[in-house]
């Protein structure tokens, strides 16, 4: 990517990621950027909204996994 | 390169589900947990299975709406600060464009939107437990199984932990019942309804609401489940869609049908101003389209924003266009039979109404559609040029020769008269257009276009096209009024400047109605005994011969030439036994355009009216004749010396006797003379010499002509009334005929007993 649109890209990650902070989403920066990843190629937004939905429920509901069980 | 993007889209999700499910601002700890590989698998495939099947969103990809909407949230719950900085970012977002920006920015600030409404109410729902659940009365979009089944999960979970403690829980099954049956009933959602409502009164299909054709509405039809108030107020706003297509129906017949004459230009200009209040109407749907559009959070479980455009705001909007479209549909339901000024004065009815908006409306309408009526008055009136291709004006011409042009070329139409125009209006616009074409026709006149453009100029429009309009009848009626003024007067003085109307008339009555004494003397002595032949022997032109004599011998012979050459003898329809006497008449020739007011039937007045004057003259010429061989003279005086005495006063007493009856036929004689020419002629002669002073149009010439013969006929004795009476003078007049033989054949005797 030329810098033109590296800078043009990190802009609007910003601007997105304030916009976000305003409305409350608690997505961060990364998370964020991933999704915009996901729109921009077509997928449609209302099964992200499902699948960060899902997510949120599975960490709410779940217990706090314990730091030991990693793999 | 598709198998590339798939991959590239796996990887970003099971990222993303990584990323989620190890993020939990929540605990305690901030610190990144790491999942649990069970649940990330689990997840993964749920991401990926949500992200496969569902391809299309439910709403449109407007990414200026979509902003709009969340600054409208923000600000309702009062972080306006919040709504001004986001405003600001999003006005910074949106123009970033060119490579390395994001082309679906709708879908990132919808994914926002909702990820916020969706943390927002879990949230609260987690912080109010105990609390009833919060009820989306108006969620009633078709949800997805999983989120359904969620739902109920989540309210039985409720309802379970509440049960052993709250009495509240039959109020909350209650709810949930309701729910369920609105849910059931509620197949369609409400959104879709109000877009099939806006394309149902377009005259479109919709998804659901279709024209049907038995029942000539747009209905739902039976098998959508939508509950009653919902169907009965979609049926109500669907009433705007049937007066829709009533009466876009009627303007495309209209103008398939123009070539074939049936609508005219009247209708055709109505249609041009139906259609202008179509597009009007178009440009309201197309803002209630855009507004139906603000998006709606189908995905959310909350309640707070509904759709803008529900079905009770639709019927609120729909008040105006509601009226306005029923009265064009009242409209065109009375227009489509009517044509031309008919069309016209229906809708001036329609008019007739008290509300100002319906006033307004019609008003505007009736100026477009007057135009071409308008338009045919001006060139008539001004013209006298008749452009009516499709028999809309209230004037028809009938093709007649010259001599009836005035009295039966034109006439009104009283069908096609529209109802503001008065009778007298018309009447008056009638006699302007048929004065132009009679002085175009008959008099060979140029002049009256002078007085066309003078009329116009004095009205204040102009002689081109569509200076005129509806709702200035006053303007219509001062220039027909001016063009009148000025065309009588002009055809008035070519009347009797070109064509010495007056002087005609003098004429025949000087020569028709016996109105020249000396000439009729004269006439009468020279033809006198020629008349007496049988009627079958006499050659009119011996007669011409005589009348040119007594022509030359009288004052006549000073009158003007042209005059002279009119007089001319008649004769009559000869049936045998007629003499001289029953035949003969004077006639006058008028030429055209004088034979306007002498047409045949008025000769024929003219004539009898001769033939009654001429016998009353020959009575008298017989008893003038046998005065002249009456009266006293040596001779008769003298004869009685050498007759016998009973003989001699048989004599007397006979002559004596010849002598009164003279008398008193002579004095009945002169008094009805008497009273013919002076009470009769004269007087009636004044009378429309007056009136012809006071004439301002031929037509009023024409009725006091008709006055004046009338008057004559009346009052000689020649009218219905008088018929017993007029039996007995001729009764009269033959016995005076013969006395006047009888005198003749004996004086003869006594001059010749004078002469032995």
């Amino acid at each position: 990517m030329d810098p033109e649109a590296a800078k043009t890209a990190r802009e609007s990650l910003e601007l997105s990621f304030q916009m976000s902070n305003i409305l409350d989403t608690g997505l961060d920066r990364h998370t964020l950027s991933v999704l915009i990843a996901l729109c921009d190629l077509g997928l449609n937004p209302e099964a992200l909204t499902v699948v960060v939905k899902n997510c949120a429920q599975k960490l709410s509901s779940s217990p706090p996994p314990t730091p030991a069980s990693s793999s | 390169m598709e198998d590339d993007d798939q991959q590239k889209t796996l990887d970003l999700v099971k990222e993303l589900v990584h990323r989620l499910l190890s993020h939990n601002p929540t605990a305690p700890n901030n610190a990144a947990q790491n999942p649990n590989p069970t649940d990330l698998n689990n997840s993964f495939r749920y991401a990926v299975r949500i992200l496969s099947s569902k391809l299309t969103p439910s709403i449109a990809p407007d990414a200026d709406a979509i902003a709009e909407s969340i600054k409208r949230r923000l600000a309702t719950q009062g972080k306006s600060s919040k709504a001004l900085s986001f405003a600001d970012l999003y006005n910074k977002f949106a123009s970033k464009t060119g490579a390395g920006s994001i082309n679906n920015k709708w879908a990132v600030l919808y994914l926002l939107k909702i990820v916020s409404e969706d943390r927002k109410v879990s949230q609260a729902s987690q912080n109010s437990a105990l609390l009833l659940p919060n009820l989306t009365l108006d969620d009633r979009e078709i949800g997805g199984d999983s989120r359904n089944s969620r739902r109920g999960d989540k309210g039985w979970e409720n309802g379970v932990l509440v049960v052993a403690k709250d009495p509240e829980n039959l109020r909350e099954i209650a709810f949930r019942e309701f729910v369920d049956l609105i849910k059931e009933e509620n197949e369609v959602s409400e959104e879709v309804l109000v877009r099939d409502v806006l394309y149902a009164c377009q005259g479109i299909d919709g998804k659901y609401v279709k024209f049907d054709a038995d029942l000539d509405g747009y209905v739902l039809p039976e098998n959508f489940k939508v509950p009653r108030s919902t169907r009965t107020m979609v049926r109500k706003l669907c009433e705007l869609g049937w007066l829709f297509r009533k009466v876009r129906g009627y303007i495309t017949d209209s103008l398939d049908s123009f070539p074939t004459a049936e609508v005219g230009t009247v209708g055709q200009a109505l249609c041009a101003a139906l259609q202008d209040e179509l597009s009007e109407y178009y440009k309201l749907l197309a803002v209630l389209e855009t507004q139906a559009m603000n998006p709606i959070p189908l995905v959310s479980r909350s309640a707070t924003s509904g759709n803008y455009l529900s079905l009770r705001r639709l019927s609120v909007w729909f008040v105006e266009p509601m009226v306005k479209m029923r009265l064009m549909a009242v409209l065109v339901d009375t227009c489509k039979v009517l044509k031309g000024g008919a069309m016209a004065g229906s809708i001036h009815l329609h008019a007739q109404h008290g509300d100002p908006l319906v006033h307004e409306f019609m008003k505007s309408l009736l100026r477009r559609v007057c135009s071409p009526l308008f338009e045919m008055v001006r060139r008539w009136v001004l013209e006298g040029e008749l452009e009516d291709i499709f028999s809309e004006f209230f004037i028809v011409s009938e093709t007649k020769a010259k001599e009836s042009l005035w009295r039966e070329g034109y006439r009104l139409h009283s069908m096609m008269l529209p109802s503001f125009i008065s009778q007298p209006l018309a009447q008056r616009i009638l006699r302007t257009g048929k004065s132009i074409n009679f002085l175009r026709v008959c008099c060979d006149d140029r002049g009256w276009a002078d007085a066309a453009t003078e009329a116009a100029a004095a009205a204040g429009t102009s002689t081109r096209r569509g200076s005129l309009g509806y709702g200035e009848t006053d303007a219509l009626e001062n220039l027909v009024a001016e063009a009148a003024k000025r065309i009588d007067k002009h055809l008035l003085d070519v009347m009797y400047s070109r064509y010495k109307f007056k002087e005609h008339c003098l004429a025949i009555k000087r020569y028709l109605l016996l109105g020249q004494g000396d000439f009729v003397q004269y006439l009468m002595d020279s033809i006198g005994e020629e008349l007496s032949e049988p009627a079958n022997t006499i050659s009119s032109f011996k007669l011409a011969g005589f009348l040119e004599s007594a022509i030359r011998s009288s004052n006549a012979q000073y009158d003007d030439r042209d005059i002279l050459d009119r007089v001319r003898v008649n004769m009559m329809v000869q049936s045998t036994g007629d003499r001289g006497w029953d035949v003969f008449s004077l006639e006058y020739d008028a030429s055209v355009p004088l034979n306007t007011v002498f047409t045949e039937s008025v000769m024929a007045e003219y004539r009898r009216i001769f033939n009654f004057l001429w016998k009353l003259r020959r009575v008298e010429h017989a008893l003038i004749g046998a005065w002249k061989t009456m009266k006293p003279n040596c001779i008769t005086s003298n004869s009685f010396v050498k007759l016998q005495g009973a003989v001699k006063s048989q004599l007397l007493v006979t002559l004596r006797q010849c002598q009164v009856l003279w008398n008193e036929m002579n004095h009945f004689v002169t008094n009805l003379q008497y009273y013919i020419m002076f009470e009769v002629l004269e007087v009636s002669w004044s009378n429309f010499s007056d009136e012809m002073e006071s004439a301002k149009d031929l037509d009023d010439l024409l009725a006091a002509h008709e006055k004046y013969l009338n008057s004559i006929v009346e009052k000689s004795l020649l009218g219905e009334r008088s018929r017993p009476l007029y039996k007995s003078l001729f009764v009269l007049f033959d016995l005076i005929l013969r006395y006047r033989g009888q005198v003749d054949r004996l004086y003869e005797g006594i001059y010749e007993l004078q002469a032995r």
